[in-house]
C-alpha cells in the first residue's frame, strides 16, 4: 500500500546511481592525488621547487608515492629511450584504475631536441594515453603547477579517460608498442 | 707535494725510451697522450701499472672514417704521481679486433663491451665482449660510427607528430602586430629606442 504522507521514493537506474557514485569519487580522488614520479628526464627538476615550499603542490592535495599499485598520477618527466620506455610501460600497467598520465616538456609531445635521435621516441601517446601535457623545454614551475590544475579539472568533467582509451585500444597501443621496440618483455642478464 | 712538470718528464722518458711512439702530445701538466702500435700497448698498460699507473679511468674509441681506421683510447691515472697517460691506437676499420686487457686491467671488461656495443670493434680475451650492455634488442650496424643514420633510424621506427599547415586563432584575438609597431614607432619618436 503506498503512503499518502510521504512521497514514493523515485528509483534510480544503475548507470543513473554509477554516474553519481562516480561523481562522489572524483571528487575525492582529484583533491587528493597521488604521484609516481618517472624521473629519467631533465623536467624532473621542476619538481623539487613544484614540491616543497616555493610552490607547495600539498595545498592541491597532491603528494608522492612510493609504488605504482598505490598511486593515480605517473609524471612522465622528458625524453624516454627505448629502454625506459618499456619499464614505463610494466609500471603504467601495474596501477590501478582510475590512473592518470600527466606528460612533461616538449620530448614525450614530438622528441623536442632528440627528435632525430636513435634511441628517444618521439610521441609518448603512441604508446601509452597522456592525459595532458605540459608544453616547454623545459617547462617552468608555474606551467607545471598549471598542469595539475588542469589536470583536475579533467577528471572533474570527465575527460581524463585515458585509462579508459587503453582498455578500449589495447590492441592499437601494443602494435604501436611492438612496430617500435620489437619486444616489450624485458631481457637482459640482470634478469635472468 | 711532487713536483707535476717532473712527473711528466718522467712519463716522457719512461715510454719514449722504450716503446715505438708515433705521435706524443703533452696536453698541460696534468695529462700526456701518447699514440703508440697496436701491438705494444698491451706491454705498454702492464709497465705502466707496474709503475703507479693503477686505475682504469676510461677506455672509449674515435671513428676516424676518412682514415677508415678506429682509435682506442686508454686513459689510466697514477695516485702518487698525478698525471693522467693516454694510450691511443689505430685499428683497421674493416676488421677492428683488438686483444682484451682484462689480464692487465680486469675493470676493463665493461667499457670493452660498451666499445663493441657502440662501434662493432671485437675484443678476444673478453669473455663476454659481445652480450649486449645498454641498447636492448638492437637490430641495427653499431650506432655511434659515422656511417650510421640516426635521423633515418629515428623516421623509420618512431611515429612522428603531424601539424597542420594552417593556424587559426580560436580565441578571435586581434592581430597585435600593428600595436606592437606603433609602439615602437613611438619609442623611436621620444628617444633612440636604448641604442647608443
Amino acid at each position: 500500500m503506498e503512503s499518502t504522507k510521504f512521497s514514493p521514493i523515485t528509483k534510480l537506474s544503475k548507470e543513473e546511481v554509477d554516474r553519481k557514485w562516480w561523481e562522489i569519487g572524483d571528487f575525492f580522488r582529484r583533491n587528493s592525488l597521488w604521484m609516481l614520479m618517472y624521473c629519467t628526464g631533465c623536467c624532473a627538476i621542476e619538481l623539487p621547487p613544484a614540491m616543497t615550499s616555493a610552490y607547495d603542490m600539498e595545498r592541491l592535495g597532491m603528494g608522492p608515492m612510493a609504488t605504482p599499485r598505490q598511486a593515480d598520477v605517473l609524471l612522465v618527466t622528458g625524453y624516454l629511450s627505448l629502454k625506459t620506455l618499456r619499464r614505463v610501460i610494466y609500471t603504467y600497467e601495474q596501477m590501478s584504475e582510475p590512473k592518470y598520465i600527466v606528460g612533461f616538456g616538449s620530448c614525450t609531445i614530438n622528441g623536442g631536441i632528440y627528435h632525430d635521435s636513435h634511441v628517444v621516441i618521439n610521441q609518448l601517446d603512441q604508446y601509452i594515453p597522456v592525459d595532458t601535457y605540459v608544453a616547454g623545454c623545459m617547462p617552468n614551475t608555474e606551467a607545471v603547477m598549471n598542469g595539475f590544475i588542469d589536470l583536475m579539472s579533467l577528471i572533474k568533467n570527465k575527460k581524463a579517460d585515458g585509462w579508459k582509451r587503453y582498455k578500449e585500444n589495447y590492441e592499437w597501443y601494443k602494435k604501436n608498442q611492438i612496430d617500435s621496440l620489437g619486444e616489450v618483455q624485458v631481457h637482459d642478464e640482470y634478469h635472468q | 707535494m711532487t713536483n707535476t712538470i717532473n712527473n711528466v718528464e718522467f712519463v716522457r722518458n719512461l715510454v719514449e725510451d722504450n716503446y715505438k711512439v708515433n705521435k706524443t702530445e703533452v696536453i698541460d701538466q696534468y695529462q700526456v697522450s701518447f699514440e703508440v702500435e697496436k701491438e705494444e700497448v698491451h706491454r705498454l698498460l702492464a709497465q705502466l701499472r707496474s709503475e703507479g699507473w693503477i686505475q682504469m679511468s676510461y677506455l672509449s674509441a674515435i671513428d676516424w672514417i676518412a682514415d677508415n681506421e678506429f682509435e682506442l683510447v686508454y686513459i689510466v691515472f697514477n695516485w702518487e704521481k698525478p698525471v693522467y697517460i693516454q694510450v691511443r691506437t689505430r685499428l683497421d676499420r674493416d676488421n677492428p679486433v683488438m686483444e682484451s686487457i682484462m689480464p692487465i686491467h680486469p675493470g676493463c671488461k665493461y667499457y670493452e663491451r660498451e666499445a663493441h656495443e657502440y662501434f662493432g670493434i671485437e675484443f678476444p680475451g673478453n669473455p663476454d665482449f659481445h652480450k649486449p650492455l645498454i641498447l636492448e634488442d638492437w637490430d641495427d650496424m653499431p650506432p655511434l660510427r659515422k656511417d650510421f643514420d640516426p635521423r633515418a633510424y629515428s623516421d623509420a621506427h618512431f611515429s612522428s607528430r603531424e601539424y597542420p599547415e594552417t593556424h587559426e586563432n580560436t580565441l578571435g584575438q586581434e592581430s597585435k602586430v600593428a600595436q606592437r609597431e606603433s609602439r615602437m614607432a613611438r619609442v623611436f619618436k621620444v628617444g633612440k629606442g636604448g641604442k647608443k
